[in-house]
């Protein structure tokens, strides 16, 4: 990861970019469009959870509780204070935030990384618990509907700019430039100064602190800005998904999801997590005829994954290469 | 008044249950250092096997029980050969073996849902009677829970302390190396405590299950229960675990009094994250 980034590398992400800025001119069909939007919502999700848990170290397994907290703090500040998506996406990303810092404080004195799992689980639940409790604000496992939509505007060039459930290709815009600002920020954390001291401290806690880096003030960082993301991908979803139920939008079926995403793509890289979050939301809705399998489908690629494939698909690409001494270059 | 101590007495009991699942969890991680997430499903699996033994093949529940805890054993044996023992030698062993429980939890939870379908199944009580002791009334099912809880207990810390197994898998939690050089078998020693462990849940599904009835999802909110209750205790004591046990049952019983039961996780969890905050360690264990 800390290799320096060659020509062919920049126009590697180029094309990608390219590609997923021309594919709505191919993909007109709405169904995988949505499946296109979740996917992204999902490799935001993803990517996040991947910076705490891969590049970090810190394995938490309590990320879904960001993802609700960003998800209800936009929702309900949309419709109890009638501002804007476009303004509250960001002041719930900040809530979320904000949580994670919380939550991160009493992780910072734990080393032991069954009680970071326990203490962020057990977070989750009760902020699940919370929101389904709380019925007079949120309307618990009823739904909280009618939140407000992004409102279109017009761009010179473009035309109009909408955002309704028939016309998908803006929210995919949209959800695609928050997936770029999403990675840009993991890619440059981690490849800045920042970023090798949190793989320094994820590869010897006492060796990085030996070496001046203060432990808590970046577990605190990466924690902060990864729940920053997934709040942020969780504000973007209710605006899109217009409903949200405790169950959807902080259940434990998230994490699972997330988790397997990150371990099939590849723990610890960049791409591992999108490629994840690609293929198993598509293979997700491939398996639609088997929907009741689905949970055991993605359980079963967890243990494959860890067994048989740890360091992911991602990297699958590399044992191809004439060089393996590259294999582990990051 | 008398509503209240009955309250604090069927929480001893409940965290008398919660002591049997924490044990489990603390009999692995004390051993092997793995946080076992799939611990939730064998006492799952375990209460579908008293379910079907009991009430399907109305097969007596002195018989029935013991044979789903010898089979929950055996499962918890194939489960630590195929995939923690592979995992252990890994490099990154510690989120290996935590993600490879998940994935298997997850697994075993959809498995159990398409084989046995999601509706939930009740099993009768075992003891219909109701026992009077000093103005307080209590069911018969809830003493025999207490008195199963006691002799479980009572057995495993005989076998911990007095039996050659006992010393084997204590001195390899203390040292697996220098337990090796006198000769025991490690690996041997973590697919046995991997069982036993299993074995507990077991007991436990056993008798919570006429009070809670029998489903795919039971197995998560009591994986919970028993996280909270080994770090209240201690992670990876034998004895913090039930001690733990019964506080947590004591603690949600007189916090339900004074709030409501849809609450009764959060406080529980609420005192749990208070723990770590305060005392990382548990509340009987030794700062490390």
């Amino acid at each position: 990861m800390f290799k320096p980034l060659t020509l062919q590398s920049y126009l590697g992400v180029l094309a990608l970019v390219a590609v997923a800025l021309l594919l709505p001119l191919f993909v007109t069909d709405s169904y995988v469009l949505h499946l296109l939007i979740l996917s992204i919502i999902f490799a935001m999700f993803a990517s996040a959870w991947n910076l705490v848990t891969g590049f970090a170290g810190l394995k938490t397994f309590g990320h879904h509780a960001f993802f609700g907290i960003g998800a209800y703090a936009s929702a309900l500040i949309g419709i109890n204070l009638g501002l804007s998506p476009w303004l509250t996406i960001w002041i719930a990303a900040l809530i979320a935030a904000l949580a994670g810092l919380f939550i991160g404080t009493p992780i910072l004195r734990i080393r032991s990384m069954p009680h970071v799992a326990i203490v962020t689980l057990a977070f989750a639940e009760i902020v699940r618990i919370t929101i389904s409790n709380l019925k007079g604000i949120t309307r618990g496992e009823l739904g909280l509907w009618g939140i407000p939509a992004f409102e279109g505007f017009s761009l010179p060039l473009v035309g109009e700019v909408v955002f309704n459930q028939s016309v998908k290709v803006w929210y995919y815009y949209l959800a695609l430039f928050l997936l770029l600002i999403s990675m840009g920020l993991v890619a440059l954390m981690m490849r800045s100064k920042v970023g090798l001291a949190v793989v320094a401290m994820r590869d010897g806690e006492d060796a990085a602190e030996s070496l001046g880096i203060n432990l808590a003030r970046y577990k605190l960082l990466v924690f902060g800005v990864s729940a920053f993301l997934v709040g942020l991908a969780g504000g973007f979803y209710a605006h899109y998904v217009g409903i949200l139920t405790p169950m959807a939008a902080v259940g434990p079926d998230l994490i699972i999801l997330v988790i397997a995403m990150v371990l099939v793509g590849g723990l610890g890289t960049l791409s591992g997590p999108i490629v994840g979050a690609f293929v198993l939301t598509f293979l997700g809705e491939s398996l639609r005829v088997l929907d009741d399998y689905r949970l055991l489908i993605y359980g079963g690629l967890i243990i494959l994954s860890i067994m048989f494939m740890p360091r992911g698909l991602a990297t699958i690409g590399t044992l191809f290469r004439r060089r393996p001494a590259d294999v582990r270059a990051d | 008044m008398s509503i209240f101590i009955e309250q604090i007495i069927n929480g001893i009991i409940i965290g008398s249950m919660y002591a049997l699942i924490g044990s489990g969890i603390a009999l692995i991680y004390g051993t092997m250092r793995v946080l076992n997430l799939a611990h939730g499903e064998f006492y799952m699996l375990g209460g579908y096997i008293v379910f079907f033994l009991v009430v399907t093949y109305a097969v007596p529940a002195y018989l029935a029980i013991p044979i789903a805890i010898l089979a929950i054993f055996l499962l918890g044996l194939l489960v630590q050969r195929l995939t923690i023992a592979y995992l252990l030698p890994r490099e990154e062993w510690a989120f290996a073996t935590i993600a490879a429980t998940l994935g298997l939890s997850i697994f075993l939870q959809n498995l159990a849902l398409l084989l046995f379908g999601e509706q939930f199944q009740s099993i009768p009580y075992y003891l219909s009677g109701v026992v009077e002791i000093a103005g307080l009334r209590l069911p018969q099912q809830r003493l025999l829970m207490l008195v199963v809880a006691i002799v479980t207990i009572a057995i495993m810390t005989f076998v911990l302390a007095k039996t050659r197994f006992g010393w084997a898998l204590r001195a390899t939690s203390q040292d697996k190396d220098a337990a090796a050089v006198v000769g025991i078998p490690a690996a041997r020693i973590y697919t046995l405590t991997f069982g036993i462990a299993a074995a507990l849940g077991c007991v436990a599904a056993a008798m919570l299950a006429p009070i809670y009835a029998v489903n795919p999802w039971m197995g998560l909110p009591v994986l919970f229960k028993g996280f909270v209750v080994v770090i209240l205790g201690g992670l990876g004591s034998f004895p913090g675990a039930i001690v733990g046990g019964i506080l947590l049952g004591i603690v949600e019983a007189v916090g339900v009094q004074v709030t409501s039961s849809e609450w009764r996780d959060v406080i529980a969890f609420g005192l749990m994250i208070l723990v770590i905050w305060v005392r990382p360690w548990g509340l009987f264990g030794k700062p490390q």
